[in-house]
C-alpha cells in the first residue's frame, strides 16, 4: 500500500469493514516495496557526535551508539509503506557486555595462570586458547543475531530465531578453517551453508524463512575477483622462489656484513625483491580496488536467496553505486590521513623544541594515542557515513518483493532473546557492536 | 480532546488497521471505522517507539504483545504528547536522560585511568612480594625462553651464549667468580643465573626468577672490573626487589583492565601500550633509583667501588631498561649518577678481579 494511495484506501477500506465481517482482501503491493527514507546529513551527525563521545568516554559509549545507529537505520526503512522499528536499548547491551566480561575473565585468567605456571606446557594449553576464543565468538554471532531479529519489529510483530548457536559456532568453525585452507576458495559455499542455516531458523512471528541461494552462483559470480587478487601474489611467490639463489643465502647468513651486501646487490635478489614487491604490492591494490565490488557481489546474492513461504526476493543491486559510496570512503580517509601526517609533523616540532623530562615523555604518548584514536575513530566513522549506509540504502531500495500479501496474516510469536551474545561478540572483538 | 487517524496494530497478528483515534483527557480511544472500540490506552502506560521523525509510534508498557498505534498527524500527536507524561516528542527529557548517561559513563573513564594509573600499581606493589618464589621461578622459565628467542636475532654459528667454548671458557670463569663474590653477599634466597650474550647494546636485564643475561656490548664499554660488577649488582637489586614479576604483573593487570573494557573500539592494544608506557615511565625512575641504591650497597660490602657503576653509566649515557637504548644525554642519568655518587663509600679491598681473570673476561665472546 503505497502512501500516494492510502487516502483512497483508506475510505474504501472503512466502507469494506463496514459492509461485511469478512477481513478486507489485501492491497495489491508494487514490486519494489522497501524504501529509504534517511538522510546522510543526519546519519553523519549522529556519527561525528557519536565518534566525540566514545574518544570521551574510551569507547563506553558504544552501547549508545550502535543503538542510535541501528534506530536510524530500522526506522528509515520502509516496507509496504510500514517502517522497521527496532526495540533494543543501550542498557539491554552493556548489561549483556557484563555478563560477557563475567564469562570471559576467568577463562582469560585461568589461561594467563596456566602458560605463566606451567612454563612451555603452559605455552601449549594458552595456544587451545586461540581456538576455544573462536569457537565462542561465532556462538556469540548466531546469538547477537538472534538478539538484532527479536528486537526488529514490523507491524506489530516481532522476528525471531531458532536453531542452536552450539551446532552453528562448530559449523562455522570448520567451514572457517577450510575457507584458510583453501585460500578463500570456498568462501561462497561457507556462506550458502551458513546463510541456509540461518534463514531456516529465522522467522516473522509465525512465517518462517528460506534461503536459496546456491554457493556455485556466488563462487561463479564472485571467482574472478579471486583469480584478479590472487594470480598476482602467486605470480610475486613463485618469482621469488625462483630467482632466488638459496646457496648464496647460506653463505650470507653464515658470514660477515660483506658477504651479505655482496648477497643483497646481485641479481638474482634484485630480482626476487622486484617479483615479491611486485606481488604483494599489485594484490594488495587489487584488493583495495576490488573491496567493494566484492561486497556489493556478496550482498546482491545474498538479498537475491531470501524467501519466506510464497515471498520471493530480488536484488537489483548496482554495483556503481557502491562504488561510488567507496570513492568517497576513499576520498575522505586520504583527507584523513593527509590532516594526521600535518598534524603529526607540527607535533613532531612542538615536541623536539619541548625540555626533556618525564612530563614531556607523558604529554608525547598522551599525544599520540590521542591522534590514533582520532584516526582509528575518523576512519570507522567514514566507514560507517559512506559504505554502511550505501550498502544499507541501496541494498534496501534494491528490492523486488513478490508475494508481499504473507506479511500481512502473520501471527505474532517468539520471545525477545537476550543481549549476551551482542557482549561477547563485542568483547571478542567479533564484530559485535 | 482532539481527534484523527492512525494505523493500529494489534500486535497478536501483522494485519493492518485504519483506525480512528481520540484523543480524550482520560485516555487514549482507538476505534474502528465503524465505531467499535478497539482499545483504550492509559496515558500512564503509553511509550513513544523508535519511529521516523514525522509518524508517533505508541506503545504500551507491559504489554503481553507488542500493539502499536502510529499516528500521522501532526496536530493529533501533539496532543497526546501534552496528555501523556512519559512521551516528549521534542525529546527534552530523552536529551537531559542521555546527558547524564554520558557524564557518568565519563566518570567510569575517568574513574578507570585513576585505577589504572595509581590503584594498579599500588595493588601489584603489595602483591608482587606475596606471590611464591616457586611460581616466580616457573615465571622466570617460562619468560626466558621468550626472551631468548626475542633476543636472539643474528642466529650466527655461533652459540648466542659467550663462554661456552674454546677460549672463551676462561672468561666464563671469571665471571663465575665475580658473581659468586656478588652472590655471598647479596645472600639471596634464590641463585642468580647469569649468561653473556652476543648482542651489541651496552645493556644488561634481569627476568624473575633470577636470570641475569648480561651483553657483550657491556662487556667491552666496561673498564674496569668494578664497573662490570657495578651493573650486574644493579640486576641484582632488582631481582632483589622482584621487579620483573611487578612488572608483568602491572602490564597483565592494564592488559585485563582497558583491553577488556574497550571492546572492540580501536582494538585496545595500542591504548594498553600506551598506558603501560606511561605508568611505567612514572614509576621507573623510583625502580631504577632503588636498584642503584642495593647495587651500590652491595658493591661495598664485597669491597668493591660503587661510583664505578656511576661511571659506566655516563659513559653508556643510557638507561638501564630493557630494549631501551636513548641514544642521547638523558637527564635521568645525571640525577642517578649524583645520587650513587653522594652514598658510595670510598673503596677498601683488592679488586674484584685479578689482571689476567679481567682479560680473560674481556674476551668471554671472542
Amino acid at each position: 500500500m503505497t502512501l500516494e494511495n492510502a487516502p483512497a484506501a483508506r475510505i474504501a477500506l472503512a466502507e469494506a469493514a463496514a459492509a461485511a465481517a469478512v477481513p478486507p482482501a489485501p492491497p495489491v503491493a508494487p514490486s519494489r516495496p522497501v524504501r529509504f527514507t534517511g538522510e546522510a546529513g543526519a546519519f553523519w551527525r549522529l556519527l561525528l557526535r557519536g565518534a566525540l563521545l566514545l574518544a570521551v568516554t574510551l569507547g563506553i559509549y558504544r552501547f549508545w551508539l550502535a543503538t542510535d545507529v541501528r534506530r536510524f537505520l530500522w526506522s528509515h526503512t520502509e516496507i509496504a509503506g510500514e517502517s522497521l522499528e527496532y526495540n533494543g536499548t543501550a542498557a539491554e547491551l552493556l548489561i549483556g557486555f557484563l555478563i560477557a566480561i563475567a564469562i570471559l575473565v576467568p577463562i582469560n585468567l585461568i589461561f594467563f595462570v596456566l602458560t605463566l605456571s606451567m612454563g612451555g606446557a603452559g605455552g601449549l594449553i594458552s595456544m587451545l586458547g586461540f581456538p576455544l576464543l573462536f569457537v565462542l565468538g561465532q556462538f556469540a554471532v548466531y546469538r547477537a543475531r538472534r538478539y538484532r531479529l527479536t528486537r526488529t519489529v514490523l507491524r506489530g510483530v516481532r522476528f525471531h530465531q531458532t536453531g542452536s548457536a552450539i551446532r552453528y559456532a562448530f559449523c562455522a568453525t570448520f567451514w572457517w578453517v577450510l575457507v584458510v585452507l583453501t585460500l578463500g576458495l570456498v568462501y561462497p559455499f561457507m556462506q550458502a551453508s551458513l546463510e541456509r542455516y540461518k534463514m531456516r531458523n529465522t522467522f516473522y512471528g509465525d512465517l518462517g524463512g528460506r534461503f536459496d541461494g546456491s554457493g556455485w552462483r556466488l563462487f561463479a559470480r564472485g571467482v574472478f575477483l579471486w583469480l584478479l587478487v590472487m594470480v598476482p601474489l602467486l605470480v610475486g611467490i613463485f618469482g621469488v622462489l625462483g630467482s632466488l639463489d638459496f646457496e648464496a643465502i647460506g653463505e650470507a647468513m653464515g658470514g660477515n656484513q660483506r658477504a651479505m651486501t655482496r648477497f643483497m646487490m646481485a641479481s638474482s635478489t634484485q630480482a626476487a625483491i622486484a617479483f615479491g614487491t611486485f606481488g604483494v604490492g599489485s594484490s594488495i591494490l587489487l584488493a583495495i580496488l576490488l573491496f567493494p565490488v566484492f561486497q556489493a557481489i556478496v550482498l546482491r546474492w545474498w538479498l537475491d536467496g531470501i524467501r519466506s513461504g510464497a515471498l520471493t526476493v530480488r536484488s537489483h543491486l548496482l554495483k556503481r553505486r557502491i562504488y561510488g559510496a567507496y570513492l568517497r570512503f576513499l576520498g575522505l580517509a586520504l583527507l584523513l590521513i593527509v590532516a594526521t601526517i600535518v598534524i603529526g609533523f607540527v607535533g613532531l616540532a612542538i615536541f623536539g623544541a619541548s625540555p626533556d623530562g618525564t612530563g614531556t615523555e607523558i604529554a608525547g604518548t598522551l599525544a599520540s594515542v590521542a591522534l590514533y584514536v582520532v584516526v582509528m575513530l575518523g576512519f570507522s566513522t567514514i566507514y560507517q557515513a559512506t559504505m554502511r549506509l550505501a550498502l544499507w540504502r541501496h541494498g534496501a531500495e534494491s528490492l523486488e518483493i513478490e508475494g508481499l500479501a504473507v506479511l500481512e496474516q502473520v501471527t505474532a510469536t517468539g520471545r525477545a532473546g537476550s543481549a549476551v551474545g551482542e557482549g561477547l561478540a563485542d568483547a571478542l572483538n567479533v564484530g559485535g557492536i | 480532546m482532539a481527534t484523527g487517524t492512525g494505523v493500529y496494530f494489534d500486535g497478536r497478528t501483522s494485519a493492518r488497521r485504519e483506525v480512528a483515534v481520540e484523543a480524550a483527557p482520560d485516555a487514549l480511544r482507538i476505534s474502528a471505522p465503524d465505531g467499535t472500540l478497539l482499545a483504550e490506552w492509559p496515558y500512564p502506560e503509553l511509550i513513544a517507539q523508535s519511529a521516523p521523525a514525522d509518524v508517533l509510534r505508541l506503545g504500551r508498557k507491559r504489554d503481553a504483545v507488542l500493539a502499536r498505534l502510529e499516528v500521522p498527524d501532526a496536530a493529533l500527536a501533539a496532543t497526546i504528547d501534552e496528555y501523556a507524561h512519559g512521551i516528549d516528542r521534542s525529546g527534552v527529557t530523552e536529551r537531559r536522560a542521555r546527558n547524564k548517561i554520558i557524564a557518568w559513563t565519563f566518570a567510569a573513564t575517568v574513574s578507570l585511568v585513576f585505577i589504572a594509573v595509581v590503584l594498579l600499581p599500588a595493588i601489584v606493589e603489595r602483591l608482587a612480594p606475596l606471590i611464591p618464589l616457586s611460581v616466580e621461578h616457573r615465571m622466570g622459565v617460562a619468560v626466558d625462553a621468550q626472551v631468548r628467542a626475542m633476543l636472539d636475532t643474528e642466529k650466527s654459528s655461533r652459540p648466542f651464549e659467550c663462554g661456552l667454548e674454546g677460549r672463551e671458557i676462561a672468561g666464563r670463569a671469571a665471571l663465575d667468580g665475580l658473581i659468586g663474590k656478588l652472590e655471598t653477599a647479596a645472600a639471596l634466597p634464590i641463585p642468580i643465573k647469569a649468561a653473556v650474550v652476543r648482542r651489541k647494546e651496552s645493556n644488561a636485564i634481569a627476568l624473575p626468577g633470577g636470570s641475569v643475561y648480561v651483553f657483550e656490548g657491556l662487556i667491552d664499554a666496561a673498564k674496569t672490573p668494578d664497573e662490570l660488577a657495578g651493573v650486574i649488582a644493579h640486576e641484582i637489586g632488582h631481582v632483589a626487589h622482584r621487579d620483573g614479576t611487578r612488572s608483568i604483573l602491572q602490564a597483565a593487570g592494564l592488559s585485563f583492565l582497558f583491553g577488556m573494557l574497550l571492546g572492540d573500539f580501536t582494538g585496545g592494544g595500542v591504548v594498553v601500550i600506551a598506558a603501560r608506557k606511561i605508568v611505567e615511565s612514572s614509576y621507573a625512575r623510583d625502580v631504577e633509583s632503588a636498584a642503584d641504591r642495593y647495587g651500590v650497597d652491595l658493591m661495598s660490602k664485597t669491597g668493591g667501588d660503587g661510583r664505578a657503576l656511576g661511571t659506566i653509566l655516563e659513559r653508556i649515557a643510557g638507561s638501564i631498561e630493557p630494549g631501551m637504548t636513548i641514544l642521547r644525554d638523558h637527564p635521568g642519568t645525571k640525577a642517578r649518577v649524583e645520587l650513587i655518587n653522594s652514598i658510595s663509600p670510598p673503596r677498601r679491598g683488592p679488586p674484584l678481579l685479578d689482571s689476567s681473570e679481567w682479560a680473560a673476561l674481556k674476551w668471554i665472546c671472542s
